[in-house]
């Protein structure tokens, strides 16, 4: 072995170590800083190498691995997810076996349907248990595999070092997602003979990954796609959370302005264009800004990057982007290319060397589309977002408004699901992508306090603030403890219209008003009190817009984790809205916010929505 | 659902499904789950070793339309134990399938059974006083025309292995894998 090898071997290659030892060795070597966790029976052999592994590093204090311990496992997995979206890098959670497996189940679900890399490492029975209805045993291989991108059951222990490094690459590569390692117990206990490297397999993977990291765009494929941005008069690029977790905001940007063709987002998407960009059209879709989805209206050529068409976003899907001659599709997953909508033009890659090779191949195009940005432009401000700004009931839309005015679009947001959360999304300006952390595709409520203290545990600097509903705060209450324990700055905003927001909206659209089950008006809970209780050195409730902005910059700026509870309108709604299943011409605009006809278009006026959805 | 492959408007046909997968534990569940979480019944299943070691070959026949067997062959492809996936439905390929039929053989109606089990090629693999075991092998139409013709006698008893395909030649299926599964590959 030469000297080069010999210096890129590990260290610790030959030793004689526990199976539990080796995860955290190759956890250290991937990087992993923090892992959040909670113990139990079947995990403990893993939680006293954690334990042993920063006892032996007390000296060298920044290679230790910090644990995060939160009130129910649910709330590790949305940490690890928090940290994930925040720091692109992998998030790592670990929980026993059982009801800590099956409380993880969700966290799980959710990174996979919104792309997020995350590994789980479960304790399990020892193997000889396994299938016997032993103490805390769950069918985690079989439950989780419906969930995650991969699972694994590790049944050789010597394995288990090759699967753990493995998990880590299949979590980062390709469309990133979650990974579940199942570790039965004795496999952890197991003593044998750390390798320091190496990977599990997977002919198939490997090669569709390999082909994926080579497949730069061919000449002539950008030939066409100039050849139809030439044939168009109004281009527009719809790009989604691909653009995020590739790391292709820059280029996107870049690209952008290259040909001056305006952008809206998804929802995931937010932030990869800075939304106060003059380019920028933000959000469209069911809650879109309402001058986005005439755009997409009203385009010719639809340029979708890194997004999958939801029925969020697409609506009716025979009618999105009705005068669209050209659509194209650049995504990394090429089950997603014709999945919903026929396209004309597609690439499956990476967004950002796709954007980098339009961008090189596309030097000397010029077309002049200032005519159609001259007519975004007087749309934006014809129907820009608005609310009942007289109302004497604090608007959630006003407190927002005040809050960006403070934060300037720099803070990582985190929210809840709902109307706050689609609020946010509109209301907020979000400059740098990895800065607008929201469950989108699986609407988990519960995800924003937890997902705050995750992407804080990985910005200790950065401005972190968790927007949330008062039916979200209840899902994860026990997490407001985590942010305290560990003294996690983070900001947590609890916009209170008492009840469940959008359950309630439509309930008044579809269900003749009666509030089955979302109405908690009666309830007894004082947040306030319970931040007191959890250590929450600033805990305010807000029930006058009079002193908003003030106390909005007092809770802001606080050293240290804050809580502030503002109790909005019960009865407002989120507009415009564009109903299940309906395409964006039937889009209700409300009370506040100018329509395409010049008039305000209500529910009345709606038409009926189908129920698919 | 979508513009270009709904459940409803689209008719359903049988289509044969080949996959290459890595031996491990699980596969063939996750596989499976795929069609079973839209909803799609497996008509017939077969998974066994391929030539390769550490690879299986599974077989699947679904009832579904074509554009929605892509879909989910897509998905399929995406797993990390897949190889490779392909519909073979329209390809150029070979199928087969084994079945074991007992049949009702009394005296006297036993030498015009032994004649038209001859017509197909089945072979009597046991027999009783009472009844023959029919060992059939071909596609699906000659195992069906089969199972016509002896019907009448009665069939007390029937096993069959589903379908296998395999491509006629080896440039046809990497051609039209390129095409049906792999796009990433272009």
């Amino acid at each position: 072995m030469n000297a080069q090898n010999e210096s890129k071997r590990h260290p610790l290659a030959g030793k004689r170590m526990t199976g539990a030892e080796m995860m955290i060795q190759v956890l250290a070597q991937e990087g992993v800083d923090t892992v959040f966790g909670y113990t139990g029976g079947a995990i403990l052999p893993t939680f006293d190498a954690i334990f042993r592994y920063n006892a032996a590093h007390e000296s060298h204090q920044d290679e230790q691995i910090q644990l995060i311990v939160p009130a129910n496992e649910q709330g590790a997995g949305f940490m690890a997810a928090g940290y994930a979206r925040a720091s692109g890098k992998v998030g790592v959670f670990i929980v026993t076996s059982g009801p800590a497996a099956t409380n993880s189940v969700t966290p799980i679900r959710d990174c996979m349907a919104d792309s997020v890399p995350v590994v789980l490492i479960c304790g399990q029975v020892a193997r000889n248990a396994i299938g016997t209805d032993a103490f805390q045993e769950a069918p985690v291989f079989t439950i989780m595999s419906a969930c995650a991108k991969h699972v694994f059951l590790v049944e050789e222990p010597e394995d288990l070092e090759c699967t753990v490094r493995t998990a880590f690459e299949i979590a980062r590569s390709g469309r990133p997602g979650p990974v579940v390692i199942d570790v039965p117990k004795d496999v952890q206990n197991w003593e044998g003979i750390f390798k320091g490297e190496g990977v599990l397999h997977f002919r198939g993977y490997e090669n569709r990954m390999k082909s994926l990291s080579q497949s730069r765009l061919p000449l002539q494929d950008s030939k066409d796609f100039f050849d139809l941005l030439k044939n168009s008069e109004r281009p527009l690029i719809c790009a989604g959370g691909g653009i995020i977790c590739g790391n292709a905001a820059n280029e996107l940007r870049e690209f952008a302005h290259a040909f001056q063709i305006p952008v809206v987002t998804t929802l995931m998407g937010i932030g990869s264009i800075d939304t106060t960009d003059k380019l920028s059209l933000h959000m469209l879709g069911m809650h879109g800004m309402v001058y986005a989805n005439y755009a997409v209206m009203d385009c010719d050529f639809l340029i979708v990057i890194g997004a999958r068409f939801d029925d969020r976003v697409a609506g009716k899907v025979a009618d999105f982007a009705p005068k669209a001659r050209f659509l194209a599709h650049i995504d990394i997953d090429a089950a997603e290319i014709g999945k919903v909508k026929t396209v004309n033009w597609s690439h499956v890659g990476s967004a950002r060397e796709a954007l980098a090779d339009l961008l090189q191949h596309g030097k000397g195009f010029k077309k002049d589309f200032s005519k159609w940005l001259a007519y975004l432009d007087g749309l934006k401000q014809q129907h820009v977002c608005n609310y009942d700004r007289e109302s004497n009931t604090i608007q959630t839309p006003h407190v927002l408004e005040c809050l960006n005015e403070i934060t300037r679009g720099e803070a990582i947001i985190c929210t809840g699901v709902g109307q706050h959360q689609m609020w946010a999304a509109q209301y907020l300006d979000i400059r740098d992508p990895r800065s607008f952390l929201t469950s989108g595709s699986m609407g988990t409520m519960g995800f924003g306090l937890p997902a705050a203290i995750g992407a804080q545990t990985a910005f200790p600097d950065r401005r972190v603030i968790d927007i949330d509903g008062d039916g979200s705060m209840r899902m994860n209450l026990g997490e407001l403890e985590t942010a305290t324990t560990y003294n996690l700055p983070i900001k947590v905003l609890v916009l209170n219209n008492q009840g469940d927001g959008m359950v309630r909206q439509w309930q008044k659209l579809y269900f003749g008003n009666r509030f089955s089950g979302s109405d908690k008006s009666l309830r007894k809970k004082d947040f306030v009190k319970t931040a007191e209780a959890d250590g929450y050195a600033f805990a305010m409730r807000l029930t006058s817009k009079d002193s908003l902005k003030e106390v909005l910059k007092k809770f802001v700026e606080f050293k240290g984790p804050a809580f502030l509870e503002v109790m909005t309108d019960q009865d407002a709604c989120v507009y415009p809205m564009v109903g299940p299943g309906l395409g964006y011409g039937e889009m209700i605009t409300g009370d506040y916010i100018l329509g395409r006809d010049g008039e305000e278009n209500t529910f009345e006026k709606s038409a009926n929505p189908i129920d698919s959805f | 659902m979508t513009d270009q492959a709904s459940k409803s408007s689209n008719s359903q046909s049988t289509r044969t499904l080949s996959i290459l997968v890595e031996n491990r534990f699980g596969v063939l569940s996750r596989i499976a789950g795929l069609f079973s979480a839209r909803g799609y019944n497996i008509e017939s299943l077969t998974v066994a070793g391929s030539s390769e070691t550490g690879l299986s070959r599974i077989t699947m026949v679904v009832r579904c339309q074509a554009l929605l067997a892509q879909q989910i062959l897509r998905q399929v492809d995406k797993l990390p134990d897949t190889v490779e996936a392909a519909d073979l439905t329209d390809a150029n390929c070979v199928e087969r399938e084994l079945i074991l039929v007992r049949v009702r053989a009394p005296e006297g109606k036993r030498t015009t059974l032994l004649t038209e089990a001859e017509i197909f090629r089945a072979r009597v693999v046991t027999a009783t006083p009472e009844n023959y075991v029919f060992e059939v092998t071909g596609d699906s139409g000659k195992v069906e025309a089969f199972l016509d013709v002896v019907r009448p006698y009665g069939i007390d008893e029937m096993v069959r292995t589903g379908k296998v395909a395999l491509h006629r030649n080896l440039t046809a299926r990497t051609a039209e894998n390129g095409e049906t599964a792999s796009p990433a590959a272009r």
